[in-house]
């Protein structure tokens, strides 16, 4: 427990959930209750699958799944669906850990690109069969395109503000494993 | 080392795999538990942001405070202006105040002229918002009132000038109040010179449009439009806003709430207008072939007859 690369594993984690935290503290904030004019982009997501890229083992699925639960819950969301595609989004972008290990950035934003239109689309199609009242899908689509648009800043506000980046080839864990 | 670790992937592998999917299957169980039996899930939800918002309203309050002291230091920037407008509009509003003082005394006067009966006076709780708890799809806010105070569900919420929203989602210390602006919002109002009926139909934006319009040609620019209690959710004759005509040639309602700055929020309380239901019986002596059993003692209702039949 003691070893610095465990005491690193928790420190990331410690810190997502604090990021996630202070996301959710800053849009609670009663500033502005009209409806703004153009679409806020997701930065709880923006910022999830940024680290799942980076530091897949320091955001466990355990902890994707209280965060945007509580989320979901709190922001008036169907409870569990948005929360359901996360958990997918994120285990596809873990699955292609190999070959994303050293993906140059255009190509992961591609990617995240993909994912953010998987995501998205399949959230309107379960809502419309599911015939749960939903925004329109050129609003929804426009929001995930926002989204992507501040991924690059998030990636680079993790990177500069909390040093995270992806694992160094030499790194290993206590028994010997590549993180 | 190498076999350690190989024996750990395979265990680990197929434990993790398992836990994935029973995370996915319980997350698609909530969801369909909400799909079928909304009411329970949605209590769920008014206890979890019970729990949890309370718990960052000390952190809240600085952040929305010094958000409150920037907009104000901007405005020192324009005081001199600021200053003749409110002037200027205080002049104006010195004469409005005057003409409705006498509107209202002469109102009193013809109301007890025709001995009126108006709806009793409403009484409300205010409540202070807490948070805003909506998504870029969804507009609400939280109040810090619940059902300890008496809030129920459906309770039309004010600021001090026009209608807000309704309650829906009260926890124990909070409540949810949906906003006109929300796209599941729909509200019966009436378009006030003419009369005409209409719903208001959230959509997202800052000013809904009117749907279900009977004759549009009826209805200017600049009409009021209040609530009219159709339905029996709503006490009827609150102020909602002003009729506009939107870039796209529908006609939307510009709210007078101040959906900016929701600070202060009235709930009216509603009492549920007593329904009249029976067609009314009929006023007779109860015909016999309604009672099955003879009754015993004949001598009563014989006196009972000719009494009823008298005041007729």
């Amino acid at each position: 427990m003691g070893d610095p690369i465990t005491l690193r594993l928790w420190a990331g984690r410690g810190t997502y959930l604090l990021i996630a935290c202070l996301i959710v503290f800053v849009r609670l904030l009663p500033l502005d209750s009209s409806p703004g004019d153009f679409a806020a982009p997701d930065l709880l997501l923006a910022v999830t699958l940024a680290w799942v890229v980076r530091r897949p083992e320091q955001v466990p699925p355990l902890l994707i799944v209280a965060v945007f639960l509580v989320c979901d819950l709190m922001f008036l969301r169907a409870p569990g669906l948005w929360t359901l595609i996360v958990l997918m989004a994120t285990e596809f972008l873990r699955s292609r850990q190999g070959p994303t290990y050293d993906l140059p950035f255009p190509l992961e934003w591609a990617l995240i690109a993909l994912v953010l239109l998987a995501a998205t689309l399949a959230e309107s199609l379960l809502l419309w069969i599911f015939v749960v009242p939903k925004a329109p899908i050129g609003v929804a689509l426009l929001n995930s395109l926002v989204t992507l648009l501040v991924y690059p800043a998030v990636v680079a506000a993790l990177r500069f503000g909390f040093g995270l980046r992806r694992a160094m080839p030499g790194e290993v864990d206590a028994i010997g494993r590549r993180p | 080392m190498a076999r350690d670790r190989q024996n750990s992937d395979e265990f680990v592998r197929p434990i993790r795999r398992l836990l994935i999917g029973g995370l996915a299957l319980a997350l698609i169980g909530l969801f369909l538990l909400w799909r079928i039996d909304s009411p329970r899930v949605e209590r769920l939800r008014a206890a979890l942001v019970d729990r949890v918002v309370p718990s960052f309203d000390w952190a809240m309050a600085p952040f929305t405070r010094l958000a409150d002291m920037v907009d104000a230091a901007q405005s020192y920037a324009s005081l001199y202006e600021q200053n003749q407008e409110l002037r200027r509009e205080l002049q104006q509003m010195r004469a409005w105040r005057e003409a409705a003082l006498q509107l209202e005394q002469k109102n009193a006067r013809l109301l007890d002229l025709n001995n009126v009966r108006l709806d009793p006076q409403l009484t409300y709780v205010t409540g202070v918002v807490m948070a805003d708890v909506g998504s870029p799809f969804r507009q609400s806010v939280l109040l810090n009132v619940g059902s300890r105070d008496g809030i129920r569900d459906g309770w039309a919420t004010m600021d001090g000038l026009g209608l807000v929203g309704r309650i829906s989602g009260v926890g124990e210390a909070t409540s949810r109040v949906i906003l006109l602006t929300d796209s599941n919002s729909r509200i019966p109002v009436t378009i006030q010179p003419s009369g005409q009926r209409a719903l208001l139909a959230g959509d997202n934006s800052a000013a809904p449009p009117v749907e279900f319009l009977e004759n549009p040609d009826l209805v200017r620019p600049g009409d009021r439009v209040v609530s009219s209690g159709d339905g029996g959710m709503f006490p009827a004759d609150l102020l909602v806003g002003q009729v506009a005509q939107g870039a796209d040639g529908r006609l939307r309602v510009r709210l007078a709430a101040d959906y900016e700055r929701l600070d202060f929020l009235r709930v009216l309380r509603s009492r549920p207008v007593p329904r009249i239901e029976d067609p009314g019986g009929l006023v007779a002596p109860p015909a016999p072939f309604d009672r099955p059993v003879p009754v015993p003692v004949p001598e009563p209702e014989v006196a009972a007859e000719p009494a009823e039949a008298g005041d007729g």
